[in-house]
């Protein structure tokens, strides 16, 4: 055994969690690993050219959640990550008019009230309870989810920081967050605002990847895990990354390399190696063993455990709760090269909103009618899209006068409905263009013109998505954020601190607390256990010391 | 004035508007029942059809009849008789391979063991030991979110909540984290994971959502399913019909000492200086009291009191509050017995459920979202003259079904058309397991939520009064900041089933509003 594959730490999987768990570990003085099975680093952070000329973000296409004391920590933007703020967005209805979201207080009051005089005034209350529950919510993320079961210190030191935040809220408010947190987003907007349009434009964001629908309860969360992003501290504003997402995984990458770190692409992870209960090292496909007392696996927590490990190392309950943990792939995309900038007719012609997210959606029943088609096994018949055109904003996505156009679909199973048989094997050219030309179809509500301007469409499926990046079904979560799979329920009961039944492994995706989106926090949040673990503890700075 | 005054009137006649009035009668207090119907008993009356057959009107099984109300009111003793008789369910399966539930086992109709004894057994033990746990908190008012430690109130609330943690902690490490785990989410996941998808998940997932707006997917629907299996979740056929659980409640309450008066409604309740003082009866005579408990749901309890006593915030709460009934009732009266394919006579006298797997039920939940007549809807049949032959009448059986994922709002409305196509759906359904039912019904009779609310003013012709999902139960049921049964003026209390703990034939609100009322010195 060589001298070069002995590490202190190796990390399974190069996405945004993965590197930056990497990046902290390495900066604590750590000799890191990184193993990728692609030949490209980023997991679902990533820029692609798939077509001459363009840049593709195709997976995860918005930056708002990234945690900033990270971004601080690891000095992301001195290695060229750079976040260009949008603002508003849109939804058209079928009747040619639109409704425009706009950050102007006063210009989004007067555009509600062209739809509804009374949805102006529930707005104010409507954003300052969004607003209330994100601060509350937001300290959590950078924390352990205590296990209500223990009686270590740390532990309840961590309920009582819960109790005491909750406390803080006062009586009246604690009653109103419980409340929320139980909440279905539709009957959440039910409550406050008259317009369907309106109610559809902002029900959106808490469907967006789950495998719920806006009536089901605890969506109302769901959507705080889209407004709590925070770009140069505007919550709920949103910003592309220059040069697509992989701009974030490269700068992590390029950070992790600096601080001395290695990164091996081109071959995943066969199996994890374990001996007596301990982690020793990863087997790659490739037959290269390396060697570490520390494994971290960025994969989610079924592909971690079910594939790569081996069943006996595992205690039976745990694999049971493993097999039930619920990743269900609920969205698919459709990534456009465009000759040139559609026509959106309804809009006044350049329109600011129309740099932003567009959508399609007109009452909240259609986007329910859209879940009940995913039940079933089908695509949305008439689905709901999240489009943006980020050339507009960062022309380094398109050629010069051209654009490049991200459109997000919900929803599209995973286990797809052909002739009685639901699989992921279903997705053939078939049916992945039939599914494309529903889009399509849609797309054309807003602008008719589309498929004229059309150059070139990347489309994905949940089965595409699991097959490339390796998350479950797809799902962009690496896991249901229902609250049976939340706080110290996520991803397993008794395992929400990153731990793991195998002593030096730990798991620092999205599967874990705090769940997903390009946030970082699980890959930091774990990255500080296993620094504490390890007694290294004090070498860390930033947030996470 | 003229009329004679009382400690507290109840406003309704229903089995926990009765049960207030027990409690607070058996304690001296002076009370009279005001019932807008004819006779008491709200949901649980009996209806006589023209040729004199008598069937359960709306609800027609007791499930979850709490010990305690039942030893206070003294039902099923010689001072209030209410005898019942434990039915086995049978859940119905197109192939005939019907599961029955008997005493939470599980077996086939044709008596040999179900595949899935074991893992539905397991499943089985576990939900009662949560849903015991959770029981503790059902027989006083919600623990509430307020500060301090200063009252003693304050500090046997607090010890309620020790005890519940500790008895949370003793079931193990594995079992808490499993109650943690489950508490919120969903009863469709719960049930699959370790249950194929067949007539016995289909059964528990039809459990789980009877009268509530939601499908099995919805999260929460593992509480509601815990919340019925309270009391073990077997359910009881009573003797004499669901009448016979009103005459009970009834005899309960008079025998205690209050005085019940039918026939004429409540309009509104008075007030004087922000306190409640009496009601004033639809035909003008007012009565005066100290105190009045209102058994209606939480929004008409507020109308009846008036607007004006309410903050802003506690109208539009109430406003917003989710009660969109889905449960229709249909009786039909039948020439014979039907038969059931494979079913025994004994069985055919269970409690039968067409429910034939958890994505039955959910695919049935899905037209009632959109205000539409289910297609293929969720039945929960009994047919009562089986076990009682005494009630059948000229060999006529009456088969009492209660019909889920019925909207509330039917696009369209509800007209005479709209029932007769819910009967024919309804007989369309059954006609699958019974071949030729449709063929012996001679009478029918079909009560939309529409309809139910029009009979009882429950909100939305919701059993529940309003929706038990977990934004609505607890110390937010029936609101945020009014979950004490105190309902805005003084001596004004809330005693139904949009009060803490919720529906069914439990007693419990209607028995712990009066224990608050008495607790908070009104009278």
């Amino acid at each position: 055994m060589g001298q070069h594959d002995r590490f202190d730490a190796i990390v399974a999987g190069a996405g945004h969690n993965g590197l930056t768990a990497a990046c902290y570990l390495a900066k604590a003085g750590l000799k890191v690993l990184v193993v990728e099975k692609n030949d490209w680093i980023g997991g679902a952070a990533v820029s692609r050219s798939l077509h001459e000329g363009w840049t593709y973000s195709n997976c995860s296409y918005v930056c708002s959640l990234l945690r900033r004391e990270i971004v601080r920590d690891l000095e992301l933007p001195k290695y060229g990550l750079q976040v260009i703020p949008y603002e508003g967005g849109a939804s058209f209805d079928s009747d040619g008019d639109y409704f425009a979201y706009m950050s102007d207080h006063d210009a989004l009051r007067r555009e509600i009230s062209r739809h509804s005089a009374r949805d102006a005034d529930a707005y104010d209350r409507f954003s300052q309870t969004v607003i209330r529950q994100c601060r509350f919510i937001r300290p959590f993320l950078l924390r352990n989810a205590p296990d209500p079961t223990s009686l270590k210190p740390r532990d309840i030191g961590e309920l009582l920081f819960l109790i005491k935040q909750a406390h803080g809220l006062g009586k009246k408010e604690l009653g109103e967050t419980l409340r929320f947190w139980s909440m279905s987003i539709g009957d959440f907007l039910d409550e406050h605002f008259e317009n369907d349009l309106i109610k559809a434009h902002i029900a959106g964001a808490g469907i967006i990847g789950t495998g719920l629908g806006v009536y089901s309860p605890g969506t109302a969360y769901v959507l705080l895990h889209h407004y709590m992003g925070d770009v140069d501290g505007a919550i709920g504003a949103w910003g592309f990354a220059r040069g697509g997402m992989g701009a974030i995984s490269n700068a992590l990458g390029a950070c992790f390399e600096e601080a001395g770190g290695t990164i091996v692409t081109g071959s995943g992870v066969d199996r994890f190696l374990v001996s007596n209960g301990r982690v020793t090292g990863v087997a790659l496909a490739n037959g290269d063993e390396y060697h570490a007392p520390i494994v971290a696996s960025n994969m989610d927590v079924k592909r971690t455990f079910l594939q790569h490990t081996g069943e006996q190392y595992l205690p039976g309950d745990f694999v049971k709760a493993v097999k039930r943990f619920k990743i269900r792939g609920s969205s698919g995309k459709l990534n456009i090269a465009l000759d040139a900038l559609p026509e959106f007719p309804a809009a006044p012609k350049g329109a600011p909103f129309l740099r932003g997210d567009l959508h399609c959606a007109e009452s909240l029943n259609e986007l329910e009618r859209a879940y009940d088609d995913w039940k079933e096994g089908r695509w949305s018949q008439n689905p709901y899209f999240d489009m943006l055109i980020p050339s507009q904003i960062d022309p380094t996505m398109a050629p010069p006068g051209k654009h490049m156009m991200t459109v997000f679909v919900q929803y599209a199973p995973y286990d797809l409905e052909v002739g009685g048989v639901r699989a992921g094997t279903n997705w053939n050219g078939q049916t992945r263009g039939a599914f494309a030309n529903c889009v399509f179809d849609k797309l054309e509500q807003a602008c008719p013109d589309i498929r004229s301007k059309t150059v070139h469409a990347e489309v994905r499926t949940p089965w595409d998505i699991e097959q490339e990046v390796g998350l479950t079904e797809g799902n962009i979560f690496q896991g249901e954020l229902t609250f049976d799979q939340l706080l110290f329920n996520r991803p397993v009961p008794g395992y929400a601190q990153y731990d793991t039944p195998i002593n030096g492994m730990y798991i620092v995706g999205s599967s874990a607390h705090p769940g997903g989106g390009v946030m970082a926090a699980p890959g930091a949040n774990a990255a500080r256990e296993i620094l504490r673990n390890i007694g290294r503890g004090g070498n860390m700075t930033g947030y996470a010391a | 004035m003229t009329t004679p005054n009382y400690d507290a009137i109840v406003i309704g006649a229903g089995h926990n508007g009765l049960t207030a009035a027990a409690t607070l009668a058996r304690k001296g207090k002076s009370v009279c029942v005001i019932e807008k119907n004819a006779t008491a008993g709200g949901m649980a009356r009996n209806t006589t059809f023209a040729n004199g057959i008598q069937a359960p009107e709306i609800a027609h099984l007791l499930y979850n009849l709490h010990p305690k109300v039942k030893k206070e009111l003294g039902l099923g003793s010689v001072r209030a008789p209410l005898e019942v008789r434990d039915l086995p369910a049978v859940s119905l399966s197109e192939d005939g391979n019907h599961a029955v539930i008997r005493n939470g086992k599980a077996e086939l109709a044709d008596g040999r063991p179900h595949p899935e004894t074991a893992p539905f057994g397991e499943l089985m033990r576990r939900l009662t030991l949560f849903a015991g746990l959770l029981g503790q908190l059902s027989t006083k008012s919600p623990p509430s979110l307020e500060d301090g430690l200063a009252s003693l109130d304050k500090l046997t609330e607090l010890a309620g909540l020790a005890k519940l943690g500790l008895d949370l902690k003793r079931m193990g490490k594995k079992d808490m984290r499993e109650f943690l785990r489950v508490l919120l989410s969903n009863a469709y996941d719960l049930i699959l994971d370790d249950l194929e998808d067949g007539p016995l998940a289909g059964a528990l997932a039809a459990d789980a959502v009877r009268g509530a707006f939601a499908g099995p997917r919805s999260p929460g629907t593992v509480f509601s399913l815990m919340y019925r299996l309270g009391q073990g979740g077997g359910a009881q056929l009573p003797l004499g019909g669901m009448g016979a659980v009103a005459a009970a409640f009834e005899t309960a309450a008079r025998a205690a000492g209050a005085e019940i008066r039918t026939g004429t409604g409540v309009a509104r309740v008075l007030t004087e200086n922000d306190r409640a003082a009496g009601v004033v009866l639809e035909d003008g005579t007012e009565i005066s009291a100290r105190a009045v408990l209102s058994n209606t749901g939480p929004m008409p309890a507020m109308i009846l009191a008036g607007a004006e006593h309410y903050d802003v915030e506690a109208v539009r709460r109430m406003r917003n509050q989710r009660c969109k009934g889905t449960a229709a009732k249909v009786n039909l009266v039948l020439n014979s017995a039907p038969k059931f394919k494979g079913l025994s006579p004994e069985l055919t006298a269970g409690r039968l459920l067409i429910a034939s797997s958890a994505t039955y039920v959910e695919r049935a939940f899905n037209p009632a979202k959109y205000g539409e007549m289910p297609e293929n809807p969720v039945i929960e049949a009994v047919i009562p003259s089986l076990s009682e032959p005494g009630l059948a009448k000229d060999a006529q059986h009456v088969l009492s079904a209660v019909v889920s994922s019925v909207p509330y709002a039917l696009e369209g409305g509800w007209d005479e058309a709209a029932r007769e196509s819910l009967a024919a759906v309804t007989i369309a359904t059954l006609e699958k397991y019974a071949p030729g039912i449709g063929a012996l019904v001679s009478d029918c009779q079909v009560l939309s939520p529409a309809c139910i609310e029009a009979r009882t003013g429950a909100p939305g012709g919701h059993w529940h009064h309003a929706e038990m999902g977990i934004d609505q139960i607890l110390t937010v049921r029936p609101a945020n900041g009014m979950a004490h049964y105190r309902f805005g003026p003084e001596g004004y209390y809330l005693c139904g089933a949009g009060a803490h703990p919720g529906g069914d034939v439990t007693g419990l609100a209607g028995r712990n509003s009066a224990l608050q009322l008495l607790k908070d010195g009104v009278i």
